[in-house]
C-alpha cells in the first residue's frame, strides 16, 4: 500500500506542478519529453519540500543559536527571549508548512487521485488508506525536520527533559494546526471557489479574497524568516514594558507554549498567574489539535471514498454572454483562470508584496535618493518580469483547443503585457500607500517608478515575443515553460537588460549632467517602449 | 469547375522519429460530408489538428477555401472545430468559456447570444451554464465544445469524434445539424469510429491506415475497391485496413478462455 501511495503521490505532484488535464498538449510531445516532465514534477515537489525543510532549519538556528551565548541580550530577560524564540519558531513552522502544502493540496483535494484508484479492485477502506498515506508523503520531510530541529535546538540551549516533552507537544500541535489549515483551505478553495461557479459578483469577490488568503502564509513566512531576530527581541522588550500584554499572549497560540517551555526550562521568571493561563490554554490547544487531527484524517479518508467533490450548481437565469474585443477577452479569461488557481493567483500579488517588504526595509532612511529609488525599482521589476511566462503558460491549459481559434500573436502579447504592467502599477500604488502610512517622502521613487513602467512594459513585450515565437507552433504546454529552467534564463536576461538600460543611462547622466537625470530616464524608457511596441505590431 | 473547400497535398506529420502521417492527400468539396476513418493511431486526429492549426506539419500543402494555412487567422476564422479530446479551460464555466471564444472570434453580442440561446436549448446545456466545466460530465463538456464550434456559423465544420459521450437525443440533433450544414453547401470533415454513422452520414469517406489513405470514395466506390457487392462499411474498413485477417481466430481464442 505504501508503494501504491508512492505512485499516487507522483501523480498528485504532476498535477499540482503542471495543472494538466486529460488530453492536454502532452500527446503532441515525444515520450522522452513526457518522461522528462514527470521527472521534473517529482523533482520540483522534492525541491519544494527541501526548501521548506531548509527554511525550518535555518530559522531554527537564527532564533535559537543566540540563546546559547551572550545572555542577557540588551537588557531583555532570558526567559522572555525563550518565549519569543519558541513562539516565533512554531509560527514559522505553521506558515511554511501551510505555504508548501497549499501548492500540492488543491490537486490532492480535487479528487482526481480517487478517479485513478476507483476502477481498481480495491475496497473503499484500502483507497482511504492509500490516500491517507499519500497525504503524509506530501509533508513527511518537513514535519520530521521541524520536530528534530525544534527539539535539538531546545536541548542545545540547555533545555530540561520536562521542557523537551512540552516542546514536543508544542511542535506537534503546530504541525497538526498547519495540516488542518492546509487541507481546510484547499478543500474550501476547491469546493467553494474553484468549483463553485463564477457567475455572481459574490463568487468573484470570494475568489479574489481567497487569492489574498493564499499568499498570506508566503508573506508571513517571508517576514518571519527575514526579521526573525528582530521579532524575538521586539517581543521580549515589548512584553517587559507591558506586563498586561503577557497575560493576553499567554492565552494565544503559539505564545502559550512559549511560556510553558520557558518555565519548564528555567523554573522561574514567569508569573504564576501567567503560567496557569498558558498551561490551561495549551491543554485547550492540545484538545483542539486532537480534534483537528481527527478532522484531517477523516477528511482525507473521505476523499478516498470520493466524498469531497462538491460543485455548486447555480440557478441559471439566462445564457447571455458579453463578448469583448479580443485582447480584453484574453485578460478576462486570464483573470478568471488565475482567480481559481492559487499558483497563478499568488504571482499577481508577489510584486505588490515585494514592494511592501522593500518599502519597509527602506523606511528607516529619511530621504530616498536616486540610488535607493533605482534599487527598489530594480527589485520590483525583477519580480514583475517573472509574471509573463506564467501568464503565457495559462494558454497551455487548453491549447489543443484554443490554438484553433483565430488569435493573433500581437493580440496575445498585448493582452499579457497590459496585465503584467498593471500588476507593476499596482505595486506603485501600494508603494504610495505605504509611503503615506510611514510619512516618508517617496515622490522621487514614485516619479521614477511611473516612468520605469514604460521600460518594464518593453521588457515584458520582449519576453513575450521570445516566448510566443518559440512556442506558437509547438503549443504553450504548461510543462514547456515550467520544466525548462533554460526558458526562464532565455527570457529573463534580455528582459532584465531592457529594464536596466534606463537605469544605467540615468546613473551616467547623474555623473555627467545631474539636471538631465529625469529627462534621460524618460527618453530611454520611452524609446524602449516605442521600439518594442513597433515590434509587437509587426507580429501577425 | 466545382470549388474545393479543403485541399491537402503530400501531408507529412511526425513526432520525433515517428511518422504519423505519410504523404497524405485528399480534397473536400463544398456541400460534402467527408468521413475520415481509420484504426486507432492511423493519423486521423493528427491530420485534423493540422487542418485547424493546432499542429505544425513537417511538410505538405494545405489550403482551406483556397487560403493557405500560413494565413492562419483567416483560415481559423472560417472553421468550427470539435476536438477528439475535449480539453477546454476547466476552471471556467461554459458562459465564461463561450464569452472568451466569442471575444476572440469578434462576435457581436446580439448575434452570439441568439445562437447560443438556440444551441444551448437544443443540446439541453442551459442548466449547466454557470457550472465549472471541470464539474461537467464528458457528454456535457462535448456539448460545450459543440456550441463553441457552431456559434459563429462557420463555413467549414471539422468534427473529430463529435458523438463520443453524447446522449441519443443530442447525437441525433448534431447529425441533423451536420446534414443541414452540408445541404446549405457547407463542407464537413467528420472523423468517427462508428461505421454505421459514417455510412449513413458521409457523402464520401477516406480510410487512413498507418498514415496513408488506403481507400477513398463513396461506400459504393469502396465496395468496388474490395470487390464486394453487399459488404457494410465496417467490412470494407476491416478489409482495406488489413484488420480482417485472423480476427475470427482471435475472437474464438478469447471466447475459449
Amino acid at each position: 500500500m505504501w508503494r501504491l501511495s508512492s505512485k499516487i503521490y507522483k501523480e498528485v505532484s504532476f498535477q499540482s506542478i503542471f495543472s494538466l488535464r486529460v488530453g492536454s498538449p502532452l500527446p503532441q510531445r515525444g515520450k522522452r519529453d513526457v518522461r522528462q516532465l514527470v521527472r521534473s514534477a517529482g523533482m520540483n515537489t522534492l525541491i519544494s519540500k527541501l526548501i521548506t525543510t531548509a527554511f525550518i532549519g535555518i530559522f531554527g538556528s537564527i532564533v535559537f543559536l543566540p540563546l546559547t551565548v551572550n545572555f542577557p541580550v540588551s537588557g531583555t530577560s532570558r526567559e522572555l527571549t525563550v518565549v519569543g524564540s519558541v513562539s516565533a519558531f512554531l509560527a514559522v513552522v505553521l506558515f511554511l508548512i501551510v505555504f508548501m502544502g497549499l501548492q500540492v493540496s488543491t490537486a490532492f483535494v480535487s479528487s482526481k487521485v480517487v478517479e485513478i484508484l476507483s476502477p481498481l479492485p480495491l475496497s473503499k477502506r484500502d483507497i482511504s488508506n492509500i490516500i491517507f498515506l499519500c497525504f503524509t508523503r506530501i509533508f513527511d520531510i518537513p514535519l520530521i525536520t521541524a520536530i528534530a530541529v525544534f527539539l535539538a535546538a531546545y536541548l542545545l540551549v540547555g533545555g530540561s527533559i520536562l521542557g523537551g516533552l512540552i516542546a514536543l507537544a508544542a511542535i506537534v500541535t503546530a504541525e497538526v494546526f498547519a495540516l488542518t489549515l492546509t487541507i481546510g483551505s484547499a478543500r474550501f478553495f476547491y469546493t467553494r471557489v474553484a468549483r463553485g461557479g463564477g457567475g455572481s459578483r459574490w463568487q468573484t469577490l470570494l475568489r479574489f479574497a481567497f487569492m489574498l488568503v493564499w499568499v498570506l502564509p508566503t508573506f508571513a513566512a517571508y517576514v518571519a524568516v527575514n526579521f526573525a531576530g528582530e521579532i524575538v527581541r521586539s517581543f521580549a522588550s515589548l512584553t517587559q514594558s507591558f506586563s498586561s500584554l503577557l497575560q493576553i499572549l499567554s492565552l494565544v497560540f503559539p505564545f502559550s507554549w512559549g511560556f510553558l517551555v520557558s518555565y519548564a526550562t528555567f523554573l522561574r521568571g514567569i508569573d504564576q498567574f501567567i503560567l496557569v493561563l498558558s498551561a490551561v490554554s495549551s491543554i485547550g490547544y492540545v484538545a483542539l489539535a486532537y480534534y483537528c487531527l481527527k478532522w484531517v484524517t477523516g477528511t482525507v479518508r473521505k476523499m478516498g471514498a470520493g466524498g469531497i467533490v462538491a460543485g455548486l450548481r447555480e440557478l441559471v437565469k439566462d445564457t447571455l454572454i458579453i463578448p469583448q474585443v479580443p485582447w480584453l477577452g484574453i485578460i478576462r479569461k486570464d483573470l478568471r483562470v488565475a482567480s481559481r488557481a492559487p499558483s497563478y493567483a499568488s504571482l499577481f500579488l508577489l510584486p505588490a508584496m515585494q514592494t511592501v517588504i522593500l518599502a519597509i526595509s527602506f523606511s528607516s532612511i529619511s530621504e530616498v535618493g536616486l540610488s535607493a529609488a533605482l534599487g527598489i525599482l530594480m527589485g520590483i521589476s525583477m519580480i514583475t518580469l517573472l509574471l509573463p511566462p506564467t501568464l503565457l503558460s495559462i494558454e497551455g491549459l487548453a491549447s489543443s483547443y484554443t490554438r484553433s481559434l483565430p488569435m493573433k500573436k500581437r493580440t496575445l502579447i498585448s493582452a499579457k503585457t497590459l496585465l503584467s504592467t498593471v500588476t507593476y502599477v499596482i505595486s506603485l500604488i501600494v508603494l504610495l500607500i505605504v509611503a503615506s502610512y510611514l510619512g516618508r517622502d517617496f515622490s522621487y521613487i514614485l516619479t521614477f517608478g511611473a516612468i520605469h513602467g514604460l521600460a518594464i512594459a518593453a521588457a515584458i513585450m520582449l519576453e513575450l515575443i521570445i516566448l510566443t515565437n518559440k512556442f506558437w507552433t509547438e503549443g504553450f504546454a504548461v510543462g514547456n515553460i515550467y520544466s525548462r529552467l533554460s526558458i526562464y534564463i532565455l527570457i529573463f536576461i534580455p528582459g532584465f537588460a531592457v529594464v536596466l538600460v534606463p537605469m544605467i543611462a540615468t546613473i551616467a547622466a547623474f555623473f555627467l549632467a545631474e539636471q538631465l537625470v529625469l529627462p534621460v530616464f524618460l527618453a530611454v524608457a520611452s524609446a524602449e517602449f516605442a521600439l518594442m511596441s513597433a515590434v509587437v505590431i509587426r507580429e501577425k | 469547375m466545382e470549388q474545393l473547400a479543403v485541399r491537402v497535398e503530400g501531408l507529412v506529420i511526425n513526432y520525433g522519429s515517428f511518422v504519423a502521417v505519410d504523404n497524405l492527400s485528399f480534397t473536400v468539396k463544398n456541400g460534402e460530408i467527408y468521413g475520415l476513418l481509420g484504426p486507432n493511431g492511423a493519423g486521423k486526429t493528427s491530420t485534423i489538428k493540422v487542418l485547424v492549426g493546432v499542429l505544425e506539419p513537417r511538410s505538405g500543402k494545405v489550403e482551406i477555401f483556397n487560403t493557405p494555412l500560413s494565413d492562419e487567422v483567416a483560415v481559423k476564422s472560417q472553421i468550427g472545430y470539435v476536438p477528439e479530446e475535449v480539453v477546454l479551460l476547466d476552471s471556467l464555466t461554459p458562459r465564461e468559456f463561450l464569452e472568451f471564444v466569442a471575444s476572440i472570434r469578434r462576435l457581436e453580442a446580439g448575434v452570439a447570444n441568439s445562437r447560443i440561446e438556440r444551441l444551448t436549448s437544443a443540446f439541453e446545456l442551459k442548466q449547466y451554464f454557470d457550472t465549472p466545466i471541470a464539474a461537467l460530465s464528458m457528454g456535457n463538456k462535448q456539448k460545450v465544445a459543440i456550441v463553441a464550434a457552431l456559434m459563429h456559423e462557420p463555413r467549414l465544420l471539422i468534427l473529430d469524434e463529435p458523438l463520443i459521450g453524447l446522449d441519443a437525443r443530442s447525437s441525433k440533433i448534431l447529425k441533423e445539424l451536420i446534414t443541414f450544414h452540408a445541404k446549405k453547401g457547407g463542407p464537413v470533415i467528420f472523423s468517427t469510429h462508428i461505421m454505421e454513422v459514417a455510412e449513413k452520414l458521409c457523402t464520401r469517406v477516406g480510410i487512413i491506415n498507418k498514415g496513408r489513405i488506403v481507400g477513398e470514395g463513396t461506400v459504393d466506390d469502396l465496395r468496388k475497391l474490395v470487390k464486394s457487392a453487399e459488404g457494410s462499411l465496417e467490412d470494407i474498413f476491416l478489409k482495406v485496413t488489413e484488420q480482417e485477417a485472423g480476427m475470427q481466430e482471435i475472437v474464438k481464442a478469447l471466447e475459449e478462455e
